[in-house]
């Protein structure tokens, strides 16, 4: 069935303020891929055909921040990947992990207590900070409110969770 | 400090500010993304550790005291929309229900023309499903939101539309239909339509308007300016004594942005005119034209009676 459709929503604010997003993506790491890693941000935001947003503009910005955390992170698990294939030379097929799952479960179980536990050790507010804005997705201002404490405070427990995870990580990557 | 320490707090403090559905300074971000590249480095570290985190599956109860934690809910405010797995079909915005029916849809803020085999045309605003039957050309069931019909008439085959309980029949015809919660409108401006013509069987002509409230057999009739006929097509949107309720509904179906009337003075009527154009760039700019007050809240724009 022929067919004609636009976009007037989201998309006449995506092509006003494309120069300031691509901007956006090179400084954000994307370099001369850009152009390209923008393309793909419309293709994955009209394929999500997201409902009504309030701030349309924050949401593109979002969206492509997100974008390039996702590409950060395949880049860390191939990079994972082809180390333990040159460790473990000979051993298993490239892109395969050759780690029985049973082996990676219980990695995954031991990462997640060690997850719970440094957010633990932050104290039980900070903790229920992180765990209400980051698990729940509850906004920064609404926890401050049902806590009651100030959303400086808040944004300071949760600068503090963050490092805590960050250090996490960069023990686990290195052991 | 040293160098990469400093760096590393920086980035911990705009992922803080960044992961927050409130923040709106992406222009400062990017001048500090843009300072050196090491900043986007230490970002990305920063973001990936606390996206996993968030990401584990809860311990199993009794493995960590968890006394401090209040219960859980499931209320993600983007992630999903993103990742959505069905994303790739619903793109076509064609669901596929049987071999014979299927939908139409189109998201808020986006318009859609469907051509209809053997002549005619259907065009869809925004936050609309429309339901089609691949053998029968001359059958449409409107399940939301607002089309307009321009039907080649057929007397030996008439074009039937469901609206809720409500059948229209065209006898020659463009017309253009709104289903809302409340009430089905129908108003036509060329040929005419008939309203339900096994039960109140009602002839509608150029320039007669017909609203019926859902579940029951009353309608009123009234006359329309013909130039409002599809209007929403060049993006404005008239409103006649509508409920604030009935106008942020309407407004995020043309818009694609979220507005919600202020339960305090939902139904209070206003009336007015509106392109829905410079609202995308300032959902604000509704105040003004429409007497109302318009305000910011977690996940859409309020709007009040003042």
């Amino acid at each position: 069935m022929p067919e004609t459709s636009s976009h007037v929503g989201l998309e006449a604010v995506f092509l006003a303020n494309r120069e300031r997003l691509l901007r956006f993506l090179a400084a954000r790491g994307a370099g001369d891929a850009a152009e390209d890693l923008l393309q793909e941000l419309w293709l994955r935001i009209a394929a999500s055909r997201p409902g009504p947003v309030a701030s349309p503009l924050s949401y593109l910005f979002r969206a492509a921040d997100m974008l390039m955390i996702d590409r950060y992170r395949a880049e860390t698990q191939t990079r994972k990947r082809e180390r333990a294939w040159t460790e473990a030379a000979g051993g298993a097929q490239p892109g395969v992990s050759d780690t029985p799952s049973v082996e990676r479960h219980i990695i995954g179980r031991e990462n997640a207590r060690l997850v719970a536990e440094a957010i633990d050790a932050l104290g039980p507010r900070p903790a229920a900070v992180f765990r209400r804005h980051r698990v729940d997705g509850i906004p920064q201002r609404q926890v401050a409110e049902e806590i009651g404490v100030s959303l400086s405070t808040v944004e300071s427990d949760l600068r503090r969770a963050y490092r805590a995870l960050a250090d996490l990580k960069e023990r686990l990557d290195e052991g | 400090m040293p160098h990469d320490q400093q760096i590393r707090e920086q980035a911990v403090a705009w992922a803080v500010r960044t992961g927050d559905p409130e923040f709106a300074d992406w222009e400062g971000f990017t001048c500090w993304l843009e300072e050196d590249p090491a900043h986007a480095a230490a970002y990305d570290r920063v973001s990936l550790a606390v996206a996993e985190a968030a990401e584990m599956p809860p311990l199993p109860v009794g493995a960590n005291d968890e006394d401090a934690v209040p219960p859980r809910v499931t209320r993600r405010w983007l992630g999903g929309a993103i990742a959505a797995s069905l994303a790739a079909l619903m793109a076509l915005g064609v669901w596929q229900m049987s071999d014979e029916r299927y939908t139409v849809e189109t998201a808020p803020g986006e318009l859609r023309t469907v051509a209809l085999a053997g002549g005619g045309q259907i065009e869809l605003a925004g936050g609309t499903r429309l339901l089609l039957e691949e053998d029968d050309p001359r059958f449409a069931r409107l399940e939301q939101g607002q089309a307009l019909f321009t039907i080649r008439h057929d007397q030996t085959d008439p074009f039937r539309l469901e609206v809720g309980e409500d059948t229209l029949v065209d006898a020659g015809t463009v017309f253009d239909v709104r289903r809302t919660a409340s009430a089905m409108t129908v108003a036509v401006s060329e040929g005419a339509v008939i309203f339900n013509p096994s039960a109140q069987n009602v002839r509608l002509e150029p320039g007669d308007m017909l609203t019926s409230a859902a579940g029951s057999p009353d309608y009123s009739l009234r006359k329309f300016a013909p130039a409002q006929m599809g209007e929403w097509r060049q993006g404005r949107v008239t409103f006649e004594n509508a409920s604030l309720a009935e106008i942020a509904s309407e407004l995020s179906r043309a818009t694609g942005i979220a507005y919600r009337a202020d339960p305090g003075t939902a139904a209070q009527a206003v009336s007015g005119s509106i392109l829905v154009g410079p609202l995308r760039e300032d959902p604000r700019a509704l105040g003004p034209l429409l007497g109302v007050t318009v305000r910011q809240a977690d996940d859409a724009w309020m709007i009040a009676a003042p």
